[in-house]
């Protein structure tokens, strides 16, 4: 092994406090060493990931403490995998924001600093979330994740970036609370702080503390996964952060919080009807939000309704349960990371320059620019599903968990709402290459690295729609580490003191 | 120690003014329309939570839970320490969520010249 797994959270937090200083040493150092940090970080993940794969997962226990007691790190191939997919995103969205001019626009060298500086905390957080085997510092690292996401909503100061900030502050203040007072409740009875102790010791639980402590965790969680209807905040915060940062919340942050719900329910509590609940719910976000979606005239609101919709099929998925659901639903989750993240990158770059980035204004833009057009259209044929592209494996693997399970209306749903989802992005498409072009908005070309970031995903689109071999054996290793909770609880709890 | 069925006036009070104050917060938060009065409110509950969290570790009588041989040969009642130090790492987040909601106050109020939400709309749809 290279490493270990606290690395994947210590090192980004010290790369995000150094930024002021290495600013002052050499002001390019700003800009290089989020990158440099995050292909080690990817590498170990990797590595850790391939181990993880054979072997079965690392526990790590933090400053000697041995679980229940000290807070541990657990890399198992379902949370390396999506330690890994965030990585690679933060990645991604690094190449991207690398002298991206909306964000280096300013005379000062300041922008810069803060910018990398959430950006590595963002990551740090979104990581630890995944990592970590103890619900209170599951609690801190989500009010990390909220307070670097609120920092990043409201970076540019020209647009309406605050009031969403604060939209998102509110609503995520109110998360903060709730998920105290699950803790307290997990802990007032049980007396413990770790996952897998608090999984053993679950059935000890009286069934009224049990499922309000279930209640406000999902309530709480659900603000983080873009639930119904706890989403507001997510339209305001998409269309005024920065574009790099759309896509870094769509890949990273929703991923957080899904991940957390589904921690919860799958190892820690075991009530019933959760997995009915987790349907219900989930068919309700997506069918509004695709109804959202194709009333939206803005092209980012657009977006960031289609990405709730698609955390609807998510939880729709996570809510069919067994393997088949499970790896139906990482599967989405992995695409959604991807697609959804080639859609923001690209389409911020066909409105660079438009103040409301109305859809009317794409009309035509193929022709301008033809390349971005053509990205941004492969990765709104990929979403909706069409075959030989990525998304259309996940929606089938769905569409199968679901009518494996007997779930016939769900499938039905699942169509219906898809015909919506291809009727919007359709029309965006149509627009991009058979609308004459009316505006006079100015065109901005792409940098470099930009292209490169989003070629790379568009590459990989491609890549897993032709071979989805590549991607289905780590996922079917990661649903089988989720569901597999006797071995997670035996393993962490037999850690000591070496 | 008498918990249980006859809980004694020292508990009852910590809880209650524990719900009193987010409460109070909630009251603030929701129905006043100045964003600093909104910042305050949620302020309160968090620190209504947090009187909640201490409550839990406390025992009646307890001293503070430091191992020391002078104070184990007297066999003592000790408060739980964790929800302690829970409660000191939630402050400091509470700390950081309210700068960080004052600093957009600020940024609202120079875009808007008001800190009033109802004027406040440029996002509704």
């Amino acid at each position: 092994m290279v490493g270990t797994p606290v690395q994947l959270i210590a090192i980004p937090l010290l790369a995000a406090f150094l930024m002021p200083l290495l600013g002052k040493a050499w002001k390019e150092l700003v800009r290089i060493t989020p990158g440099v940090v995050l292909v080690y970080l990817l590498y170990l993940s990797v590595n850790l990931l391939s181990y993880t794969i054979d072997n079965g997962r690392i526990v790590e226990m933090i400053a000697g403490w041995s679980p229940p007691w000290g807070i541990n790190l657990v890399f198992s191939p379902f949370s390396g995998f999506l330690a890994t997919l965030m990585l690679f995103m933060g990645l991604i969205v690094w190449i991207y924001s690398y002298r991206f001019k909306k964000i280096e626009d300013y005379d000062d060298y300041e922008p810069t600093i803060k910018y990398y500086l959430l950006l590595m905390m963002l990551i740090t957080a979104s990581v630890g979330i995944v990592l970590t085997g103890d619900i209170f510092n599951l609690f801190v690292f989500i009010e990390i994740l909220g307070i670097t996401a609120y920092g990043l909503t409201a970076f540019y100061r020209g647009r309406d970036g605050a009031e969403a900030a604060f939209k998102y502050l509110f609503i995520g203040s109110f998360s903060s609370v709730l998920l105290l007072l699950a803790i307290m409740i997990i802990y007032s009875q049980l007396g413990t702080l770790n996952m897998a102790d608090i999984a053993q010791k679950a059935g000890e639980l009286k069934p009224v503390y049990k499922i309000s402590a279930l209640v406000l965790f999902l309530v709480a969680l659900g603000i983080e996964a873009e639930m119904f209807p706890l989403n507001g905040w997510a339209p305001d915060a998409y269309s005024q952060a920065p574009a790099p940062v759309g896509a870094a919340f769509a890949g990273v942050v929703v991923k957080a919080g899904l991940y957390t719900i589904i921690r919860l329910i799958y190892t820690l509590f075991d009530v019933g009807g959760t997995y009915e609940y987790l349907i219900v719910m989930g068919m309700v976000t997506m069918v509004i939000a695709e109804f959202a979606a194709i009333s939206q005239n803005r092209l980012k609101r657009m977006l960031a309704y289609s990405s709730i919709g698609q955390m609807g099929l998510v939880l729709v998925a996570f809510g069919i349960g067994k393997e088949e659901g499970v790896f139906a639903a990482l599967f989405l989750m992995f695409n959604h990371a991807i697609i959804k993240g080639l859609l923001f990158l690209s389409g911020s770059y066909l409105v660079y320059h438009s103040k409301d980035k109305y859809l009317s204004e794409l009309n035509g833009i193929g022709k301008i620019m033809p390349l971005t057009s053509f990205l941004f259209a492969l990765a709104a044929f990929a979403i909706v599903g069409f075959p030989p592209f990525a998304g259309f494996w996940s929606k089938l693997a769905v569409l199968t968990a679901a009518a494996d399970s007997g779930m016939l209306l769900i499938v039905g749903l699942i169509l219906s709402v898809s015909v919506i989802e291809v009727v919007y992005y359709l029309r965006v498409v149509n627009r991009i290459y058979f609308v004459k072009r009316e505006t006079d908005v100015e065109i901005q070309k792409p940098t470099p690295q930009a292209m490169l970031s989003m070629l790379v995903l568009g590459a990989i689109i491609i890549a897993v729609g032709f071979y989805p071999d590549v991607i289905t054996g780590i996922l079917h290793k990661a649903s089988a580490a989720l569901l597999d909770k006797t071995t997670y609880i035996n393993e962490v709890l037999s850690q000591t003191i070496n | 120690m008498n918990l249980g069925n006859n809980l004694d006036i020292l508990t009852i009070t910590f809880y209650g003014s524990a719900i009193l104050l987010i409460l109070i917060g909630l009251y603030a938060a929701l129905v006043k329309r100045s964003l600093i009065k909104i910042v305050i409110g949620l302020s309160i509950i968090d620190s209504g939570v947090h009187l909640l969290l201490v409550s839990i570790g406390y025992l009646q009588g307890g001293t503070a839970p430091i191992f020391s041989p002078a104070v184990i040969d007297k066999n003592p009642v000790m408060v739980d320490p964790v929800p302690q130090a829970l409660v000191l790492t939630a402050i400091v987040i509470g700390f950081a969520v309210t700068a960080v909601a004052l600093a957009l106050v600020i940024r609202l109020y120079r875009h808007h010249k008001t800190v009033n939400i109802d004027e406040i709309k440029n996002l509704k749809w």
